[in-house]
């Protein structure tokens, strides 16, 4: 299981790779806007995205939209992690084909319980 | 000018009733010129009048700008303490970011020591226990015994590393108290460039307007408080809108 965390502080993406590894995800690389995640995930092989929305360069739904759009990257699962709470973006980024949500400040349960999620629908 | 201006004030005047007198001569005599000299004479007090008030508006509004220049204090905020603001929080962000760099690498750090203890402890407690069950033969008792020497002799080192990377995640912590003071001055600043605006606005005679709508950029972080009906206050209205989506 390889995943890209995609956040332009670099302590928020410290934290998501701790949790991560914490859960038992071990394999994860990091990118700091969609710009430079884009790249990485048309040639990384990776099973999952996580991103956060507010960054410089390319924002997180325009990252998704770009993956959503790639033949290729058109199934990787997409999970949200952002301080975006307001309902229409919310919907925004669910139309836009996102697999979870998160809204910072978050829990470590919290994540478990999204990615349990995603990766119960993307087995099933 | 000032003869114009003070008969706009009293067109009743001395000047004034012997144009007037004047005139009524004129027309009386049939004087078709010295009438039109005189009418003219008398438009042309109004008018002067007129340049006269637009002048007086002109001064007072030079006036009042110029007392908004002058005023030190505003100048005081816009060329120091704003760009001085800025400065102290860039300090706060940069004080921030090295206090949660400095934590999350004490964590990093300690990490990798709690999991050896984790696994290694858990290890040896299954075979301590083979050993109370007599299951062990000498020879496994003495590798045990080893292993449980040295296992106790790393753990104290570790124990050490850790209670270390501890107190400097602690120490990391005092962040809080300088960029609490920092914030607390910049809000006050804010206060003031606040109450100086709202003069301004005042003298200005600008209306109240509306609130602007939304301009479609992201609205960030929700602060307690601030939440509004577009927003959502937590992880469970996100869940909740989401199913409500077929999520």
């Amino acid at each position: 299981m390889k995943i890209l965390i995609v956040d332009d502080f670099s302590t928020m993406r410290r934290i998501i790779k701790n949790l991560l590894r914490d859960l038992g995800f071990t394999n994860t690389e990091e990118a700091d806007d969609g710009t430079t995640a884009l790249p990485m995930l048309q040639t990384g092989k990776f099973d999952l995205l996580v991103t956060d929305w507010n960054m410089p360069g390319m924002q997180g739904i325009d990252l998704l939209r770009a993956v959503r759009a790639d033949e290729k990257l058109a199934n990787l699962p997409v999970l949200m992690v952002t301080a975006e709470q307001k309902r229409e973006q919310i919907i925004e980024a669910a139309q836009a084909g996102v697999n979870g949500y998160i809204v910072k400040p978050f829990t470590a349960q919290t994540l478990k319980e999204k990615l349990e999620k995603i990766f119960e629908r993307v087995g099933a | 000018m000032n003869d114009a201006a003070q008969a706009e004030q009293h067109i009743i005047d001395e000047d004034n009733l012997a144009r007037v007198r004047d005139l009524l001569e004129c027309m009386e005599r049939g004087d078709e010129e010295g009438a039109r000299e005189i009418v003219d004479e008398l438009a042309n007090v109004r008018e002067t009048t007129l340049y006269q008030e637009v002048g007086k508006l002109t001064r007072e509004l030079h006036d009042a700008i110029s007392a908004f220049g002058m005023d030190d204090r505003i100048a005081n905020l816009a060329e120091h303490d704003i760009p001085d603001a800025r400065e102290r929080l860039n300090y706060v962000i940069a004080k921030t970011d090295e206090a949660a760099n400095r934590t999350l690498t004490a964590i990093e750090e300690s990490l990798p020591l709690c999991e050896k203890l984790e696994s290694e402890s858990g290890d040896l407690h299954a075979r301590w226990q083979q050993f109370r069950r007599k299951e062990m033969s000498l020879d496994e008792f003495r590798e045990l015994s080893r292993t449980l020497e040295a296992f106790l002799a790393e753990q104290n080192s570790n124990a050490g590393q850790v209670r270390a990377h501890l107190t400097d995640a602690l120490m990391a912590q005092d962040f809080q108290d300088l960029t609490g003071q920092i914030i607390k001055r910049v809000i006050t600043l804010v206060e003031e460039v606040e109450a100086n605006l709202v003069n301004l606005i005042k003298v200005a005679g600008l209306p109240e307007r509306e609130k602007p709508a939304d301009d479609g950029s992201l609205a960030g972080p929700v602060v307690p408080g601030k939440e509004t009906a577009t927003t959502v206050s937590g992880q469970d209205e996100v869940d909740d809108l989401l199913s409500s989506l077929g999520f």
